[in-house]
């Protein structure tokens, strides 16, 4: 892999919902397989994360969600991706994803379901499949 | 080299303040995606246009919640920003937490405001180039003005300031000594200084440090010389933001009444950006194919074991590519 | 008879039961030994450092008898949907054996936003109660007499107010209310109630006017500051509960006492929220250096001479992070430990996480269960016929002393920043950050087992039930909302709103001028947003809406 290359993957939250230790331990975590990561933090609009995913362009949007209304913020949020015409980017979500709502989310275009027990290693497979490029730890410093 | 059509579309999209279009390409920038370069010559010579405005400061000092400030301030006088704002990445992995613009989420929606944030990704040499290049960018989507924020004082923080027409450094008080405020280097780029966190014990002390420091280094005999203002800010509450805009807008001002002294500073910014390129050319050339390859691998064996020095070695890769 | 099966196929199928030691340290991470005695305790001096219960320093106990002549509240939480809702729970609760009630509000009351929020809305009445007038807590408490029965709420922003506003319109007498709800800011703001939400510097002195207000006001509501429990659940070890929750104490306290309040008047109306975590000994030991570190505190630094304000009073719910979403059966076993470690450990109210927690908000049978977990406790297990039973234990004194000891490290440092100054600048926070960073690497190596999760997984297993309820109340909830606006005297509104601003503007207790407004039908979104604006933030957090009346005049 060229040096250079890494993958941006958006990390927030949406809502009123504040159990954000997840995506903050998540970031840390990604940061060491050497994800560059946007940590957009909690109480974003939905709208807000659409314009931080363009100018930021990312590869992958996370979100975090501990509150059950899960499936109607994803929803909105893939909408408003689908109207700025970035709803190319996958979409991934973490948390409190009840395994009985995962089909709806799928179908509605989420890409990854990350529930209680994902470890770091299903999500960074994930984002590499998803975006076709590879992590390695370490760099060589050569152009 | 000419550019393509293809360059000259993207080039015109930036030109029209394309979010989408600036954003794709300034990770192609980042990327090292040589295939780019014709539309960033376009960029360049059409360019020059926008102010460039430099904040760094130590880890803690409150810069992002600054900038954010700074960002408000501008939009109510109705101008545009871009921000570029800059995280170190992890020497071992490459990777980095991009969080300043978690403290500028107000501006998230504002189209008037364009945030990017980048990190080195522990490319050797590569951040300055990637942020030179990435200001030519933001300088031709037609913004008022450019913010560009960094963490710290190292070499990478003082190249990258280089492309900055006015550079404000942050310090919080207290941070150990009033020594430190006056480190080599941040007192030579530095147009205004901030120490912000005000009403922390020892702010008004790190104040006159500054002020003494700068005023030691200043030659009242010159006619180009720009006093450095030092300013308490407490980003919190805004308190002391307004008085800094007015600051940068008054050096602002000396720069465009001191025609030499500007012209100075875009020279040695010109000298930067091209030993940048040069170097990172040379690099790539002498050392990118090579890094994989068996007759490389098998010098650096040679070098280990002692049967070859260092220079030689290096030679032979200089002569050998003429 | 043999089996057709080969004795391989057998050993393939048989799990690997056999228990291994998997980590000697404490679940937060202090390393103990394989066995303890009284060399470990050369400093130990009973008087000085232990006390019989009901003795200074309370480490072994608030009071003599413990629970022999008090026994615990047996708190249950309640609170979902419309206020109708949470009226319906709570007269089940009270039905099934329940002392106490704890309403939890839904998010969008807790950060104080009304429920017709338009990027919001779909979070109303979801994770606990919407609450957001006066008129909906008159629904909510229908036939319960606040000055006879005592409601704990789970809350921050906005209640006290709202409930003293009711207490007003009732025309009963606000110094016999009782009840209690949680004050602490700070511990939201840590908690991922962003700066946006709840800014350090209004969120503290918004704690500090509540406590002034209620002490002045309404003596025997209990204020539940520090709020711990949930600053350990954001992540903190043991030690760390105690560290920062006492720091946010001794602010508190310090501010009241530059207000002409000193401790021995605040400090009794005080309780500490704190959880129960997993690790049995661990957390009997920090309720017990908890007790001695918040005693010599108030007595060697406030100059405390009332022991009411030196036996501190805990408020326990057992931890709900600790509590897993596969299999969660398992989670009567894990509540049931935590809440006996609550119970040697002296706590004076306990609520026991429903084994639920992971999955929902707390369904009937789940909150049955917790309540009969404390019943067996109390009536089988003999939890609580004597005071600090492992007192005297090498190993928990031992403990006890090592906790106390990295708690009031940490406390120095945070001390020496400056609380709401650490808590600004994020030093607390990335505390907290790196403790849960360090944790999850462990689980993901597997150097911290938690079963189900990342050993002994169940093998496929049907979704849990969750909870679900009627959300035809909650239409027509929003519905009343929408017209109370339409309906009120908008006049007299205008007028204590504008009064609010300029208060709150001149930074003075504003909880009077908040009560005022709540009284002439303002809704708390309305109410807190004009503080908001008043100290110069925009109305709305998420700076969607405006303020509906405009530019208040000065």
């Amino acid at each position: 892999m060229s040096a250079g290359v890494t993958i941006r993957c958006l990390l927030g939250m949406l809502g009123t919902d504040v159990h954000s230790k997840g995506i903050r331990t998540l970031a840390q975590l990604l940061r060491d397989r050497g994800v560059e990561v946007i940590y957009l933090g909690e109480h974003n609009t939905a709208d807000g994360m659409v314009s931080a995913l363009i100018a930021e362009d990312a590869d992958v949007i996370g979100l975090s969600f501990s509150t059950s209304t899960y499936v109607h913020y994803t929803r909105d949020l893939i909408e408003r991706m689908k109207a700025a015409g970035v709803d190319d980017v996958p979409v991934m979500l973490g948390g409190l994803i009840h395994r009985e709502d995962e089909a709806e989310l799928r179908s509605i275009g989420v890409k990854g379901i990350f529930g209680p027990g994902s470890t770091t290693e299903q999500i960074v497979r994930f984002l590499e499949e998803v975006t076709g490029k590879r992590l390695s730890a370490g760099r060589d410093g050569f152009g | 080299m000419t550019a393509s059509a293809d360059a000259l579309d993207v080039a015109a999209a930036v030109r029209r303040g394309d979010v989408r279009a600036s954003a794709r390409l300034i990770s192609r920038i980042e990327a090292g995606d040589e295939s780019i370069v014709p539309v960033l010559q376009s960029l360049y010579l059409a360019g020059g246009n926008t102010p460039v405005i430099g904040i760094t400061g130590p880890p803690g000092a409150g810069k992002s919640t600054l900038v954010d400030q700074l960002v408000s301030r501008y939009r109510a006088k109705s101008l545009t920003v871009a921000v570029l704002a800059i995280d170190p990445a992890s020497p071992f992995s490459g990777g980095a937490i991009l969080g300043d613009r978690v403290r500028m989420v107000r501006h998230n929606t504002d189209s008037g405001v364009f945030i990017r944030s980048m990190s080195s990704r522990g490319v050797l040499g590569g951040l300055a180039r990637a942020a030179g290049d990435a200001l030519i960018v933001l300088g031709a989507m037609g913004k008022d003005l450019i913010l560009v924020e960094t963490v710290g004082v190292g070499q990478n923080e003082i190249d990258i300031m280089r492309h900055a027409g006015s550079v404000v450094i942050l310090q919080t008080p207290g941070t150990g000594d009033a020594v430190q405020a006056v480190k080599a280097g941040i007192l030579e780029i530095g147009d205004v200084f901030v120490v912000n966190k005000s009403d922390t014990p020892g702010a008004d002390r790190t104040v006159a440090a500054l002020r003494e420091a700068i005023e030691f280094r200043y030659d009242p005999h010159d006619a180009n010389a720009w006093l450095p203002s030092v300013l308490k800010t407490q980003a919190t509450d805004a308190s002391g933001v307004e008085e800094l805009v007015q600051t940068i807008e008054r050096h602002a001002a000396h720069l465009a009444s001191h025609p030499q002294a500007q012209r100075q500073r875009l020279l040695a910014q010109a000298r930067v950006r091209i030993t940048e390129l040069v170097s990172e050319g040379l690099r790539r050339r002498y050392l990118g194919s090579h890094a994989m390859n068996a007759p490389f691998a098998a010098l650096l064996d040679d070098l280990v074991d002692r049967r070859t020095d260092p220079y030689a070695a290096a030679g032979r890769l200089l002569g050998a590519v003429g | 008879m043999t089996d057709s099966r080969s004795a391989a196929d057998i050993k393939a199928h048989l799990e690997d039961v056999s228990v291994k030691l998997s980590r000697t340290a404490t679940w937060s991470g202090i390393e103990t030994q394989a066995s303890y005695g009284p060399n470990d305790l050369p400093d130990h001096d009973y008087a000085r450092d232990s006390g019989d219960p009901g003795e200074y320093p309370y480490t072994r106990g608030a009071y003599p008898q413990m629970y022999r002549s008090r026994m615990w509240t047996l708190r249950n939480i309640v609170g979902y949907g419309a206020p109708a809702d949470t009226r319906e729970a709570i007269a089940g609760a009270l039905k099934m054996g329940t002392a106490g009630i704890n309403v939890v509000l839904d998010t969008l009351s807790q950060e104080a936003i009304d429920p017709d929020h338009p990027a919001l809305s779909a979070d109303a009445g979801q994770e606990g109660c919407s609450l957001p007038t006066v008129r909906d807590l008159e629904v909510l408490l229908e036939g319960i007499d606040v000055t006879q029965t005592d409601v704990a709420w789970h809350s921050t922003m906005m209640v006290y107010p709202l409930v003293v506003a009711m207490v007003r319109k009732q025309g009963k007498d606000l110094s016999k209310l009782q009840g209690s709800h949680m004050p602490d800011h700070l511990q939201l703001r840590l908690g991922g109630w962003s700066e946006a939400i709840v800014p350090a510097e209004l969120g503290h002195r918004t704690t500090v006017d509540c406590i002034e207000y209620s002490v002045k006001h309404s003596p025997r509501w209990a204020l539940g500051c520090p709020q711990a429990y949930d600053l350990r659940e954001r992540g903190l070890p043991a030690s760390g509960e105690i560290a920062v929750g006492m720091a946010i104490a001794k602010q508190t306290l310090r501010d009241l006492a530059a207000r002409g309040l000193g401790v021995d008047r605040v400090a009794p109306s005080m309780a500490w929220v704190s959880g129960s975590d997993i690790d049995f000994f661990e957390e009997i030991a920090k309720f017990r250096a908890l007790r001695r570190v918040w005693a010599r505190t108030m007595r060697e630094q406030f100059g405390s001479q009332d022991a009411r304000a030196q036996r501190l009073r805990i408020a326990c719910h057992t931890s709900g992070r600790s509590l897993v979403y596969p299999q969660p059966l398992n989670n009567l076993s894990r509540a049931a430990v935590q809440t006996l470690a609550a119970l040697l450990g002296g706590v004076q109210s306990l609520e026991t996480c429903t084994y639920d927690e992971p999955i929902c908000i707390p369904t009937e049978e789940a909150r049955e269960l917790a309540t009969r977990t404390q019943q067996i406790l109390a009536h089988e297990v003999g939890a609580a016929r004597t005071a600090d039973p492992l007192g005297g234990s090498y190993y928990i004194e031992a403990l006890t002393h090592r906790v106390e000891a990295d708690a009031l490290e940490l406390l120095g440092k945070i001390e020496a920043i400056g609380l709401v100054k650490a808590v600004e600048e994020g030093t607390v926070e990335a505390i907290m950050d790196d403790y849960n960073y360090k944790i999850q690497g462990e689980l993901d190596r597997q150097e911290r087992i938690l079963v189900g999760v990342n050993k002994f997984q169940p093998k496929a297993e049907t979704p849990p039930k969750r909870f679900r309820f009627n959300q035809a109340h909650m239409e027509s909830h929003l519905q009343r909302f929408k017209e109370l606006k339409g309906s009120r005297d908008d006049v007299v509104l205008r007028e204590k709103i504008d009064a609010l601003y300029r208060v709150a503007h001149r930074r003075e207790n504003a909880h009077a001028a908040m009560i005022d407004a709540l009284l002439a039908d303002g809704s708390i979104g309305e109410v807190w947003g004009t503080v908001r604006l008043a100290t110069g933030l925009p109305y709305d957090p998420f700076r969607v809406l405006e303020s509906p009346f405009g530019t208040p005049r000065l």
